[in-house]
């Protein structure tokens, strides 16, 4: 049986091979999930699947594309928002 | 549309949201712009035109597009001019070549026969003569000689050995 601290469903088995020929189970913790467009929901670019203690040790650079909005909304929405705000005026 | 003075607002980039004028038309998919985004050429699809148009010349500078813009109230950062550094190079260093002598695989040998049998020698004195040069010679041109003879015979007693074995394998069987 698994033992009781390793029953849980954020937790995924690796199996890996001993070099005594035996396989274990190794228990490791799960990626978060890739981020999301605020307005349309598509899976936006740039920025990478981390825990949030390695996210911490990432240049700024590395976390999301230097440009408005970027990390924030998907090229497409962030290019239409632009053009509503050029045509009010 | 997109003649030269018409303001525009840049939609795709780093400059994303940034008004531009046009100074210059370079095709029918490019043009060159300036203002509040860096001086370079734009596609007309990540463009959208304003209503205005101010009055500028062909391939005008920064400076004078920062000056039309400041009357529409748009505030731009002035770009200092880059000072274009006199190309210098630095003497090149020559190399110093040593002369040692036409390389030889049989001089390569000689010269390292000499120092392993130096070592186990007595000790030569250093400044010797050139009488007792070419005696050291002599001495080991005899020696390899002598040892390419002896090690043909153990290759023979080999081969005699291994086929009695040979035979009592076939007898088992």
């Amino acid at each position: 049986m698994v033992s009781p601290k390793h029953r849980s469903g954020s937790k995924r088995k690796v199996f890996v091979k001993t070099p005594g020929g035996k396989t274990t189970t190794h228990y490791r913790k799960r990626k978060p999930s890739s981020a999301k467009c605020g307005s349309c929901g598509a899976v936006l670019k740039g920025v990478p699947r981390e825990l949030p203690s390695k996210m911490k040790n990432l240049p700024k650079t590395a976390k999301r594309p230097q440009r408005p909005f970027g990390g924030v909304l998907c090229t497409k929405c962030m290019r239409s928002k632009f053009k509503t705000v050029a045509r009010a005026k | 549309m997109f003649e030269i003075g018409r303001l525009c607002m840049k939609l795709a980039g780093r400059d994303a949201g940034k008004k531009c004028v046009v100074v210059d038309v370079l095709d029918d998919n490019y043009v060159l712009i300036d203002g509040q985004t860096r001086r370079k050429k734009c596609n007309l699809k990540h463009l959208e035109p304003l209503n205005i148009v101010l009055k500028l010349d062909k391939n005008a500078s920064n400076k004078v597009v920062i000056d039309a813009l400041k009357e529409e109230n748009i505030d731009c950062l002035e770009k200092k001019e880059k000072e274009k550094k006199a190309v210098t190079t630095r003497p090149k260093k020559q190399k110093v070549v040593k002369n040692k002598g036409p390389k030889t695989k049989k001089a390569d040998k000689k010269s390292k026969a000499k120092y392993s049998k130096t070592a186990k020698s007595t000790t030569v004195d250093k400044p010797a003569t050139d009488a007792k040069k070419p005696e050291v010679k002599k001495v080991e041109a005899k020696k390899p000689e002598v040892e390419k003879v002896e090690v043909k015979k153990p290759e023979v007693e080999k081969i005699e050995a291994k086929k009695p074995e040979v035979e009592k394998v076939e007898a088992k069987k």
